[in-house]
């Protein structure tokens, strides 16, 4: 059985470092989180002498960990951004998932690889999850959108519900475009006309 | 998302991080400029360097706005992956701030505007500010100074390490040197995490307007009218694409021939900036997007060719970089990699 290694964990979706930490943990390793914390990450580095930052590909502290090692000559952990050319795929998963990682310069490429993978693996079903939430708030949204235009379409028009769905129905089809959208742009109008603008 | 052709349209992605100097592709998109050359232009927010520049490498971005070492940096494979990257056009000069608290720069003078034309950019020496700097680290003691600068393969990187050096302080010994991205600088020295730092406009002149720090120095005034950030495409993506390659940098020397016509087009390009998905209430401040004035002389409307020669301030400090690991700079690389070929031939095409 190997060392455990030491994670320092970066990022703010709190949902999401949970389930990253949760798998780490059970892979052996040490992680300590770090969620939208003020302080400065060269600090966290120095505290908490990770051997492995995951960090979150959007995050801005990525330009903090990149320069590091060619600042901080003295410091002892310095970290290098992991990029394996043996392992092209891994990163271009990595990129996707929006995953990256530092490491101490020297460790193992395999012991790093199979840290990553588990990150990238979790940030790629948290990153579907999301897809799955927006779906369904953007289809509750439209479900709003629709009522609101079939009730301005039934004042305006002089037509009963069904007319007005079907009203909304033949624009989406003309258009190529969404009920949704059409909702939306419906309700922009008869608002606006009835404000007198 | 390699560029695609949809509906007529090159589809393309480039990166940008939120700058004044991102103006041209803003302008381009906003003006329509890209359209005319038939390309779909979608611009990209990034939240720091190190992203854009992995994702161009890994062609996540077919392009982007670069910091001006950094297509180099990644040629030679000293910052993220190796990765032959090109800086076929000049997207800004100038437009650096080197700004200190107001504990630090009280009493301290702004540097002088020089004169319009550019040839004279500071009648004041900014080496009066560093040497002031210098007595104050004297006297105070206490821990050192934490200074920010936006990459170690930056013009921010080099011009602090030279202006403190005007001063006689030894940038690794007597201050510490963080890395941040620009957004960040001014809430950073609000916060009182850092004490100073140098980055590219609005975000010196934002700190200034809040009052929590003073402009004591330029990037004009150590390097003038030095490329600031460029055009960036993989030398691989550039031979896959020229005509697209070509069409691009058109439609960036439309865009900034468009914003050197008029005051009122300054004003139009800053109302572009200030959309949501640019630099939005980052530009709050300016009325009008602010070039040539100083202390910063931003340049961005205009001297849009790239060429080894311009680069040599900076060339000059990655081969010093590369000659402590025991190597040096090959000339032939820093040619290709700043070489106004693929301009000449995009702007040659369009006079004839």
């Amino acid at each position: 059985m190997p060392q455990p290694l030491k994670i320092l964990l970066v990022d703010d979706e709190i949902v999401r470092a949970a389930m990253v930490e949760e798998a780490l943990g059970q892979e052996g390793h040490e992680v300590v989180c770090r969620l939208q914390s003020p302080a400065s990450l060269n600090e966290m580095v120095a505290r908490h002498a990770p051997d492995v930052v995951i960090i979150d590909m959007e995050s801005p502290d990525r330009d903090t960990l990149d320069s590091m090692s060619l600042l901080n000559r003295e410091n002892p952990r310095p970290v290098v951004f992991f990029a394996d050319q043996h392992q092209p795929d891994t990163m271009q998963a990595a990129l996707e998932a929006g995953v990256s990682a530092y490491v101490v310069d020297g460790l193992v490429p395999s012991r790093v690889k199979a840290i990553l993978e588990v990150a990238i693996a979790r940030f790629a079903s948290f990153q579907s999850m999301r897809t799955e939430l927006d779906k369904a708030r953007g289809q509750l949204a439209d479900r709003k959108r629709i009522e609101r235009a079939k009730g301005l379409l039934m004042k305006h028009q002089d037509c009963d519900e069904e007319q007005a769905y079907r009203m909304l129905r033949k624009l989406a089809m003309d258009r190529g475009q969404r009920i949704g959208e059409v909702a939306a742009n419906v309700i922009d109008i008869l608002e606006r006309l009835e404000k007198g603008l | 998302m390699t560029a695609s052709r949809i509906a007529g349209l090159e589809r393309l992605t480039l990166g940008f991080i939120p700058l004044l100097d991102a103006a041209l592709p803003i302008i381009a998109r906003e003006g329509g400029f890209f359209a005319a050359e038939g390309l779909d232009v979608a611009l990209s927010r990034e939240n720091a360097w190190s992203t854009l520049r992995d994702k161009l490498a890994a062609g996540l971005l077919d392009g982007a706005h670069m910091l001006a070492p950094l297509p180099l940096a990644m040629s030679l494979g000293i910052s993220g992956t190796a990765c032959e990257t090109l800086a076929p056009l000049v997207l800004g000069r100038n437009g650096n701030t080197l700004v200190l608290s107001r504990r630090w720069s009280e009493g301290m003078p702004l540097p002088d505007a020089g004169t319009p034309d550019g040839q004279v950019p500071n009648a004041r020496n900014p080496a009066i500010n560093a040497r002031d700097f210098a007595r104050r680290l004297g006297d105070r003691g206490g821990p050192a100074p934490r200074l920010a600068m936006v990459h170690p393969f930056s013009c921010q990187h080099y011009q602090l390490r030279e202006w403190l050096a005007l001063g006689g302080i030894d940038a690794d010994q007597e201050v510490e040197l963080v890395v941040l991205p620009p957004p960040r600088m001014a809430e950073a020295l609000e916060a009182g995490r850092i004490d100073g730092f140098c980055v590219g406009e609005p975000w010196g002149s934002l700190a200034q307007h809040r009052g929590n720090g003073h402009i004591v120095a330029s990037g004009a005034q150590l390097w003038p009218n030095h490329p600031e950030k460029v055009l960036g495409v993989t030398a691989a993506w550039a031979e896959r694409h020229p005509e697209i390659l070509g069409a691009l940098i058109r439609a960036l020397a439309a865009a900034a021939d468009w914003l050197g016509a008029s005051s009122e087009h300054a004003r139009q390009a800053r109302d572009w900036l200030a959309l949501p998905p640019y630099l939005d209430r980052a530009v709050g401040h300016l009325e009008t997007l602010t070039i040539g004035t100083g202390p910063v002389q931003l340049r961005i409307d205009g001297d849009l060719r790239p060429s080894a020669e311009d680069m040599a301030p900076m060339a000059a400090h990655i081969d010093q970089a590369l000659r402590a690991q025991g190597g040096r700079l090959d000339p032939a690389r820093l040619a290709t990699c700043y070489s106004p070929v693929h301009f000449d031939a995009a702007t040659h095409q369009d006079r004839a």
